[in-house]
């Protein structure tokens, strides 16, 4: 555990959020609002995002350019400009077209993934609304799918845009939206399920990924569903590999308007979007969970109470709420913190607002100002709060988006339906740690393109070990006592070969490039990399 | 460029199957005896996803292999896409054949280098990705045990070794992350490639910074970046001439990898070996094997990446061959019949291959269970007969020197398969 402790009011908005700004920066009332009204009233007031009160953020997001390139082909003319996100905000079936067309150039196909990758770093570093951003990567994480394939990132925004609706709301109804998803049903391979002999793909994951985790996979002990302990009373306390072969079977039909041969000379229709093919679908009876579905029931139906078996289940309450208490305060939380929030999801699991009451009892519960052990700040955390936190210009770039990935923050890249791993040490390999680095130095320097930070910042007469120990405090106010920031001051400057008391103008022809990196150096410190 | 690279394997492997005419070649004679146990090197690479072994290594003319599976989901006997023949003692009715796509591979093999473990695999009932890939690299029997596996086998080999004086990287990964087979080795170095250097944004100054940042710490960020300090500095001097820029990796006999990912991570770990900074595991991964849908193309795609990316590793680092051992392993194989999408499930057994300048190639090991329904396991998938552990602690016992139980703890292997001669 690293040696220092940092008050709740400068953690709470970096663990619920991407941190606040400066306190004198009026586009942020977050810092403000905590000391004034405590954890309770902000946590609040996180819950009910508006988007009104997000002016910086739009303004951000509509002026926001990409480059796109590409050379003639005989059915398009070059393209070589600097184009907005047109693409966020689309339904499936308006991104469809470019991406089944295999002769379309690769940066329109791909461009979904790219521009919603730009939107969600954007709004990570200037949306107000910090706790649904982190939230909304949350369950993009939980529910992972791959963007580099063509069809999943036309149907990205759609997902995007489910996530945002529901990163608050009702777990079974988020669920649900994301089992329709075109993105979901391309990349676990619903979309080709059929009776007869159906794919398992999603079927397994929505088990062990997406609801009752992997915890709750007995088959490494039963064979027998009736061995299952509580199944005898319809209540098993957890799952089998017969439950996944039965509920793959209850989603056979649910698939999307692909081109799919429909049998003859019928074919479904090119649009992307969700539909069910009843002729697919296995009708028959089928047990799920201890639980008998009858034959031939309406459509969707056997889907829909696989949906409501998995959601409502003991283990799933026990597995998201992990998982929240995990990322939203830190590894291997109390059985407190976490029975607490176990308690809210089960009794709130049919209400609109079921995941924000969760927040809520997780955040106010006694045990988030104690977790037992910090976490590491993903790298878009990292970058996020040390932009908010310095006050610095800053605009995404590819080449930002490109450092990110290399750092280990694949944003709808990572390539197996587990999502990026929710362990410090998967952002604390070499080459990461290597990457992390960079960033923050890069970003300092304008080494992306992104802005970059003003050497003047940092007056050239200020001793090397003074101004780091001062770029501190302004990253973490008042958080580190003068003892602390001033022997990490003093590492600074004695790693830049500057002695204590000596000032950075004395560097020559380094002090410009001293005085930009002086709040790099010192946020790359220990206590403001945890979280 | 092609055809040069399968000229010049030809030309190598026809003389390393002749007995060392080796080192005659240039540059080669100073390494043709070495292989010295401090000197091996094991490279795992996982396929990842579940690779279905039966379209990997298919018995072509078995009969409820034909009968369960459509042609373009086997590897089949006859025809324009017929499999490459694998002359085997396992069973004279049996005619297992490699992929078509897998052409390196059958060269490999009749060049008695490779050797091939089938219906090998875990012998717990998950059908799991994530726990399976998890009980190979923690090294355990079954899920209840990975609560009490702490470090990953590789951690665990690597323990029971003597440091090498000098080293600068005892252990790679190019996945980008720490594999979890190495979990509990702080040291490992996690790097999808070299090409750029792996230096410091900042260069020296950074490097001191950051050094004097993390002197001291016991938590996991200190620790991580105290090793990823260390290591950085001293392998990107290594991979830099003395006018500082980063030296062009050029393979050796013409190899030529492809940009995919297991090309780009055996790539590296042929890098590092010509370094001479040590390297003693290496742990490189191949996704892509999940074919629930589309299989017929995307696994001769997935074939011809693997095949590809053998032989420019084993083309590249011919000079090394008796001091690496190379073995491919992935969690689970797939289902005997196929689903509706073209595709097949998570089913259990899968080959296992080893490659190796001291492996008794060319023979295929274990036991075939056969694909009749009373055979399968749970009647759907082709059974386990080879305990993953029994190939990996016969070549941390043979190879290193390692005790099984050491690695594997409670694992008490049966008799040697015999894969290797030293």
């Amino acid at each position: 555990m690293p040696a220092f402790a940092l008050p709740l009011e400068l953690i709470a908005p970096v663990r619920l959020g991407y941190g606040t700004r400066p306190r004198s920066a009026s586009a942020d009332e977050s810092a403000d609002r905590l000391r004034r009204g405590g954890l309770k009233a902000w946590i609040d007031w996180q819950l009910a995002p508006d988007d009104r009160a997000d002016a910086e953020c739009l303004r951000r997001l509509a002026a926001l350019r990409l480059p796109i390139k590409y050379g003639a082909t005989p059915e398009r003319e070059a393209v070589d400009e600097q184009r907005g996100l047109v693409t966020v905000a689309q339904p499936v079936e308006a991104l469809w077209p470019v991406v089944i067309d295999n002769k379309a150039p690769g940066p329109e196909r791909g461009r979904p993934r790219q521009e919603l990758a730009a939107a969600q770093v954007t709004r990570a570093i200037w949306s107000n609304w910090g706790l649904r951003e982190l939230m909304v990567d949350f369950w993009h994480g939980h529910f992972t799918v791959f963007g580099n394939e063509p069809r999943i990132a036309a149907a990205l925004p759609s997902l995007d845009q489910v996530v945002r609706r529901q990163w608050a709301g009702n777990f079974r109804t988020l669920l649900e939206a994301v089992a329709t998803n075109p993105a979901m049903l391309v990349y676990l391979n619903n979309r080709s399920s059929r009776a007869g002999s159906a794919n398992e793909n999603f079927a397994r994951e929505l088990f062990e990924l997406h609801t009752l985790g992997r915890a709750a996979y007995l088959n490494a002990l039963y064979n027998r569903w009736r061995d299952v302990p509580g199944a005898a009373q319809g209540q098993p306390q957890g799952y089998i590999d017969q439950d996944v072969y039965e509920a793959a079977r209850a989603f056979t039909g649910w698939t999307i308007e692909d081109g799919q041969g429909l049998g003859g000379d019928r074919k479904l229709p090119q649009s992307g979007r969700f539909t069910y093919q009843e002729g697919w679908h296995d009708g028959y009876q089928k047990r799920v969970l201890a639980t008998e579905f009858d034959p031939f029931q309406p459509p969707m139906a056997d889907g829909r109470k696989v949906l409501d078996l998995v959601a409502f289940h003991p283990a799933t309450a026990r597995h998201l709420c992990l998982k929240l208490c995990r990322r939203l305060v830190g590894d291997a939380p109390s059985e407190a913190l976490l029975a607490a929030a176990v308690e809210t999801w089960t009794k709130t699991r049919s209400r609109p607002d079921q995941i924000a009451q969760v927040i809520r009892a997780i955040v106010l519960s006694p045990a988030f100002a104690q977790p037992g052990q910090p976490r590491v700040k993903r790298p878009l955390e990292l970058v996020a709060s040390f932009v908010r936190a310095t006050g610095m210009e800053f605009t995404v770039t590819d080449r930002l988006l490109g450092e990110l990935e290399a750092s280990g923050q694949r944003l709808f890249t990572y390539p197996t339906p587990d999502g990026l791993p929710d362990e410090d040490a998967y952002w604390l390999g070499t080459n990461a740690l290597r990457h992390r680095a960079s960033l923050m130095l890069g970003i300092a320097d304008n080494g992306f393109g992104t802005g970059g930070i003003d050497a003047g910042w940092t007056p050239p007469h200020l001793p090397a070990d003074v101004a780091a120990a001062q770029w501190l405090d302004r990253l973490l106010p008042g958080g580190l006592a003068p003892d602390v920031r001033g022997r990490i001051g003093q590492a600074i400057a004695g790693g830049l070969g500057l002695a204590p008391g000596q000032p950075i103008g004395s560097a020559g022809k380094d002090t410009a490039t001293i005085a930009r990196r002086l709040p790099a150096y010192a946020a790359l410190s220990a206590p403001f990399q945890y979280r | 460029m092609t055809h040069a690279c399968a000229l010049s394997r030809r030309a190598l492997l026809g003389s390393l199957a002749a007995g060392g005419a080796l080192a005659a070649l240039p540059g080669v004679g100073r390494f043709a005896l070495a292989g010295e146990p401090q000197e091996r090197c094991l490279v795992v690479l996982f396929l990842r996803g579940g690779a279905d072994g039966l379209m990997l290594v298919g018995p072509s003319a078995e009969a409820a292999y034909i009968a369960d599976r459509p042609p373009e989901m086997r590897v089949l006997d006859s025809g324009d896409r017929k499999g490459l023949p694998l002359d085997h003692a396992l069973d004279p009715r049996l005619d297992f054949r490699l992929h078509p796509e897998l052409g390196p591979l059958a060269e490999l093999y009749q060049a008695k280098q490779l050797a091939i473990i089938h219906a090998a695999g875990i012998t717990d009932g998950t059908r799991s990705h994530f726990v399976a890939q998890d009980l190979i690299e923690r090294g355990v029997a079954a899920e209840g045990d990975l609560a009490h596996a702490g470090s990953g086998w590789l951690t665990r080999l690597l323990g029971a070794l003597p440091p090498r004086p000098g080293e600068l990287v005892r252990a790679v990964c190019t996945s980008g992350s720490v594999d979890a087979s190495l979990a509990g080795f702080g040291p490992a170095l996690a790097a999808p490639d070299l090409n750029g250097g792996i230096g410091l944004y900042g260069g020296d100054p950074t490097r001191n910074v950051l050094a004097a940042l993390y002197r001291t710490g016991d938590d996991p960020l200190s620790r991580s970046m105290r090793s990823a300090v260390g290591s950085l500095a001293g392998l990107d001097q290594r991979l830099r001439g003395p006018d500082g820029k980063v030296t062009p990796y050029q393979p050796e006999n013409q190899a030529s990898y492809d940009g995919a990912e297991a090309g780009r991570g055996l790539r590296v770990v042929a890098q590092l070996l010509k370094l001479e900074v040590g390297l003693t595991l290496a742990a490189i991964d191949m996704g892509g094997w999940d074919t629930h849908e589309g299989q017929p193309g995307r696994f001769a795609n997935q074939a011809k990446q693997l095949g590809q990316a053998l032989s420019a590793f084993w083309n590249d680092i011919a000079r090394y061959h008796d001091r690496v051992t190379l073995v491919a392993v992935t969690e689970f194989g797939r289902r005997l019949r196929s689903n509706l999408s073209q595709g097949t499930d998570h089913g259990h057994a899968a080959p296992m291959l080893v490659l190796g300048g001291t492996v008794n190639g060319g023979r295929m090991y274990g036991r075939w269970p056969g694909l009749d329904a009373d055979a399968l396991d749970h009647g759907v998938d082709l059974a386990v007969t080879t305990d993953y552990r029994t190939v990996l602690a016969e070549i941390a016992q043979r190879r290193f020197g390692a005790t099984p139980g050491v690695v594997f703890p409670g694992f008490t292997p049966p008799a040697p398969l015999g894969l290797l001669r030293a």
